[in-house]
């Protein structure tokens, strides 16, 4: 397949992403809409490392490993991200962030 | 790879180790004091390390680390900064939560991340320092949990700094996919081929985004003031300078190695980004009433300052650069630490009206805070004076005269507020005081004496900069 | 033999064609059974049927109840060393070519693990029952 697809595909999964952390209210949705734009990175990113090993680099496993290390963050990022979720939860008995205003002058 | 090319990475080894050896202190039980004191001792120990291994500098560590002078220089400020913020940090956290054990882990964490960030010149190792960074900011954001402020202001980092570090993933994969390397030098040398395609730019462009984000550059400076504002003072001081160090650090390097500058367009850019920091920062902060969000919006304010520095591209652009952060960040740390020791356990020292005749009640603090905020100012004979003067000649040099005026007429505006806080100083003040008693004498007294000698620090690089200066260039020839 | 070489190597479109047909298969299973007990089987309506199953004992309260703080801690800590896992792959496709350095480096891998695991033992962080 060429690798266009992999691009527009990509495109697409993260601009959904972009558009959910945008416009959604639930802190629990915005967090799996920032999942999804990193693993559209990742999908990218084996693209792109299928598209050099074939056109003969020697280093473009490089870019898998790269999508372990993304995954591996990702998971550290969604551990500390929903504990503060739950703090937030217990706090004010709900996840929307609209609520998240007493921080002004 | 062998174990001899290890040993230049031995400073970042030992700060690994201080995170772990924190850990198993805290599963053994041990005290709060034990853990500061351990800590501070291993973090002597990259200071010596750092000074054992500076003959094998310059060395390359492939592919993911470069160790040259420049790393050296900011690791130094880096744990400098660290050993600061740790020592305001007991007080500040003895005073509040039961259990303040695990603040450290994700302090020397954090710095670890900022330290790779100063080192890395790949993007698997960019993005390892900033992630480490990051995620461990975001515990420390929100680490006073029963406070309100800082869950609010903890949530609000994360999602914005998970959003930007999507982007600049993404970034990264479209930069791949042009240049067909992860490793600066490997994407410099494609560059001349690749460097109008609209994918590569655009991968640029979201890198800068990221970037700025973590900067707090304008636009993308929307968390600044309310996470300066709700985190626990010693946290804010650690994301005005070291977060910030680490990230204009690889930002520095990553221009350096690709020759970022000799792109009109990308020039262009961080001119309007640079410029439109200074203009908004400063008016901002005009009418702030808390001091923390005022240090934010001046933060601001500074990074379009030292980003001006960085628009030449030049020796003296980033010898300049070294001296504003070396004078920032002693500047911001001793204005932190006055704000830490006026707080009390209910109640952070943020609002002005707390500072209200401060200089009659309590002349040494409040002589410290204007010195520092003169200092902010840029006022002669203080290190922020010098800091602008040497931004102001690296871009005299190269003649980029638009960020160049607007700098000179910003600091003008921003003269007005921090003279406005001074003036708060020497108010005369209704509200009597309250002397608390000090629990700790020993940290008391030790905060108060660093507090003492970075106040001075600030008078002697303002009056005597030379040693400091030969210092910097003896460090960056290193490469 | 044609077909066995056809079939044996790896690098033919063709080489996949058992595991269409396995698929055939087990969807054409899937499919059979599900038609034929739906056409031979017997068929009695009772609003039991429709009462969510629960293994014989009577149902009561929502579903939907909040669940302890402690199985999200668990469930965290979970995830966190399952994912440390995706290292392993690396390591254990260059098993040989790494030898005993990579041995030892993935030795230092697990130990920082384990250092963290002995943290959470003694925090009492797995503890169910107070």
């Amino acid at each position: 397949m060429p690798v266009q697809y992999y691009i527009f595909l990509s495109i697409v999964l993260f601009c959904i992403g972009v558009m959910g952390v945008l416009m959604r209210r639930n802190a629990i949705i915005i967090f799996m809409c920032v999942e999804l734009m990193l693993n559209a990175v990742n999908l990218l990113m084996v693209a792109f490392s299928k598209m050099w090993a074939d056109a003969g680099r020697v280093d473009a496993a490089g870019a898998q490993i790269f999508v372990f290390f993304i995954m591996v963050v990702a998971a550290a990022e969604v551990a500390v991200g929903l504990a503060i979720i739950v703090m937030v939860y217990r706090k004010s008995q709900s996840v929307d962030i609209n609520i998240m205003n007493r921080l002004k002058n | 790879m062998n174990e001899l090319q290890l040993i230049p990475l031995l400073p970042f080894i030992i700060l690994a180790m201080a995170s772990v050896v924190t850990i198993l202190l805290i599963a053994f039980r041990l005290s709060h004091t034990v853990i500061q004191v351990t800590g501070f001792l291993m973090m002597c120990l990259v200071v010596f390390a750092t000074w054992y291994v500076r003959d094998t500098l310059p060395e390359e560590v492939p592919p993911l680390f470069i160790v040259d002078g420049q790393a050296a220089l900011f690791t130094g400020v880096i744990i400098f900064c660290v050993l600061v913020i740790g020592l305001f940090s007991y007080i500040y956290f003895e005073e509040r939560e039961e259990n303040p054990k695990e603040y450290y882990i994700l302090l020397f964490l954090a710095t670890l991340g900022a330290a790779i960030l100063t080192i890395s010149q790949h993007f698997i190792s960019l993005f390892i320092g900033l992630e480490l960074l990051s995620v461990s900011l975001y515990a420390l954001i929100a680490y006073l949990r029963n406070r309100n402020n800082a869950v609010e202001a903890g949530m609000k980092y994360l999602v914005l700094a998970a959003l930007s570090s999507a982007f600049l993933l993404f970034g990264m994969a479209l930069i791949y996919m042009e240049a067909g390397s992860m490793k600066f030098s490997g994407i410099a040398e494609k560059l001349p081929q690749v460097s109008s395609s609209p994918l590569f730019l655009m991968g640029l462009g979201t890198i800068v985004v990221a970037i700025g984000f973590k900067l707090a550059l304008v636009p993308f400076h929307l968390w600044a003031a309310d996470v300066y504002q709700g985190s626990p003072t010693p946290v804010t001081a650690f994301i005005a300078t070291i977060s910030k160090i680490g990230t204009f650090a690889v930002l520095l390097r990553f221009a350096q190695t690709i020759h970022l500058q000799q792109y009109p367009l990308i020039i262009a850019i961080f001119s309007v980004i640079a410029i439109s920091s200074m203009i908004v920062g400063n008016i901002l902060a005009l009418r702030q009433q808390n001091l923390k969000r005022l240090l934010a919006y001046s933060s601001i304010a500074h990074f379009g300052y030292l980003l001006v520095a960085f628009l030449p591209g030049n020796e003296a652009g980033t010898e300049a650069a070294a001296f504003y952060l070396i004078a920032y960040s002693i500047t911001l740390l001793s204005a932190f630490g006055v704000i830490t020791l006026l707080s009390s356990r209910e109640h952070e020292a943020e609002t002005l009206d707390i500072y209200t005749g401060l200089i009659w009640r309590r002349p040494v603090v409040a002589t410290i805070l204007a010195i520092s905020l003169f200092s902010l100012a840029g006022i002669p004979l203080t290190a922020g004076f010098l800091a602008k003067f040497f931004v102001l000649s690296a871009g005299v040099q190269q003649a980029v005269w638009l960020p160049l005026a607007v700098l000179i007429l910003t600091s003008v505006i921003g003269l007005y507020y921090y003279l406005r806080v001074i003036n708060t100083l020497f108010g005369t003040s209704g509200t009597a005081d309250v002397m608390q008693k000090t629990v700790h004498p020993f940290f008391h007294v030790s905060t108060y004496i660093t507090l003492v000698v970075l106040a001075g620090m600030l008078f002697w690089i303002g009056v005597f900069p030379g040693l400091v200066l030969q210092g910097i260039r003896l460090f960056l020839l290193l490469h | 033999m044609f077909t066995d070489t056809v079939l044996l190597s790896a690098t033919t479109p063709f080489s996949y064609f058992p595991i269409v047909l396995q698929l055939c298969a087990a969807l054409g299973f899937v499919g059979l059974t599900m038609f034929a007990t739906h056409f031979l089987g017997p068929k009695r309506k009772t609003s039991d049927k429709l009462v969510t199953f629960e293994s014989g004992i009577e149902q009561k309260g929502n579903a939907r109840q909040p669940v302890a703080i402690k199985y999200f801690l668990t469930a965290i800590l979970f995830v966190l060393f399952d994912v440390e896992v995706i290292f392993f792959y690396p390591y254990a496709v260059n098993f040989r070519e790494l030898g005993w350095d990579g041995f030892l480096a993935m030795l230092l891998f697990v130990a920082f693990f384990l250092g963290g695991f002995f943290y959470i033992l003694k925090k009492g962080a797995l503890k169910w029952e107070d």
